[in-house]
């Protein structure tokens, strides 16, 4: 006696996921030569996760299969997300704290403030340079920056 | 024998539908239902073990991809897109065919359940035929995984100026490479149960092997379906 439970793969339901993998297929390939910017990366992982879906749902019968395995694959699939994602927190914004200062940007806002309120004050002719104003140096006279 | 001391064997202590003990029945499982169920689940703890696997080289592209995106897209102009679209198609037609496969089985149609299969390791071949011309071409002009980069030839010798170009070409073939084991992999585990099948062994009442395979077959193409417009298209 032939199990009941069993759902059988219809063969018209396959031939039909089948032809909508070849139609995203060629979708997919046809996006690639669209510019879409920063919309390239999401567009081409969506049609591939449409297709991805196709496929374990219905080839692989998650659609018409026992619950705990469709939990099974996906919890799975969280944790790959928790994966990338929080791997790309670290990988992309590396040296972002490169640039931090003992101060607060407050404080360095308002040291900008004050230095430039000095320089105002000044007239134009403290503030011509002239050459005694150069740190003693073997060659100097050559032009060019000068600055260590 | 006069004497009736019980040498009968044990009737397995089943529901009605199976009086005798089914060859394939192990005595740990109250039916063959549970013993399917848990097999089922077993394999699609292991796809996903394998999805973690593919998923640790896909974050080593996600990462490397997001430092360095101009030398992957620039590397990634070299791949043929038509083969890529080739072999997708074709493992897609596989997956459709090992599907084809379960559904005979389950409706007691041995021969073309071992034809499918026959069909989807000559398909999975084909795959590998045109992974080894793409590799070929690649090696041919210098374009090796890791330390051994030295592209020359007029489509390739720019890309030695370009840094960080040899990462993904060695992403490239680990990824592919790994993928392309798993398939080969796959075309031994089919053909061994394509074996089985000619030889009777499977019936619409057994056939979780077949199915098992299935899926395995099914993550082999799931993997692709992504590699292809990462590594090919973006």
């Amino acid at each position: 006696m032939s199990d009941d439970g069993h759902h059988v793969l219809p063969k018209a339901t396959l031939f039909k996921v089948f032809g909508g993998l070849i139609v995203l297929t060629i979708l997919t390939v046809a996006v690639a030569y669209v510019p879409l910017g920063p919309l390239t990366v999401p567009v081409a992982i969506g049609i591939a996760t449409a297709k991805a879906t196709l496929v374990v749902l219905f080839f692989m019968a998650l659609y018409y299969d026992n619950p705990v395995n469709a939990l099974t694959f996906t919890i799975g699939i969280i944790m790959v997300l928790v994966f990338i994602t929080f791997t790309m927190f670290d990988t992309a914004f590396r040296g972002d704290l490169g640039n931090v200062t003992p101060q607060t940007v407050q404080e360095i806002e308002r040291e900008q403030k004050e230095a430039q309120e000095q320089m105002d004050q000044l007239s134009p002719e403290d503030l011509r340079v002239a050459p005694a104003d150069y740190p003693d140096r073997q060659g100097a006279g050559d032009g060019g920056s000068g600055g260590n | 024998m006069a004497t009736d001391t019980d040498t009968a064997p044990a009737p397995a202590t089943t529901d009605v539908d199976h009086d005798h003990h089914p060859a394939h029945l192990e005595h740990h499982f109250v039916s063959s239902e549970q013993q399917f169920d848990s097999a089922k689940l077993g394999m699609w703890l292991f796809l996903i073990t394998e999805v973690l696997l593919f998923s640790g080289m896909f974050v080593a592209y996600a990462v490397y991809r997001q430092w360095h995106p101009e030398a992957f897209a620039e590397a990634s102009t070299t791949l043929n897109t038509m083969l890529g679209t080739i072999n997708t198609i074709v493992l897609l037609t596989s997956s459709l065919t090992v599907a084809l496969s379960i559904h005979y089985i389950q409706v007691d149609k041995v021969k073309k359940c071992v034809y499918s299969l026959l069909a989807t390791i000559a398909l999975a071949g084909g795959f590998m035929v045109i992974k080894y011309f793409e590799y070929t071409a690649k090696f041919e002009h210098g374009v090796y995984p890791g330390g051994l980069f030295e592209p020359h030839g007029p489509k390739y010798e720019y890309l030695a100026q370009i840094p960080y170009v040899p990462q993904f070409f060695s992403i490239y073939f680990v990824m592919t490479g790994i993928h392309g084991a798993h398939v080969v992999i796959g075309m031994a585990v089919i053909a061994w149960v394509a074996y089985r099948a000619w030889q009777g062994g499977f019936s619409s009442e057994y056939y979780t092997p077949v199915e098992l395979t299935g899926l395995y077959w099914h993550l082999v193409d799931i993997v692709w379906i992504f590699l292809f417009p990462m590594l090919y298209l973006i």
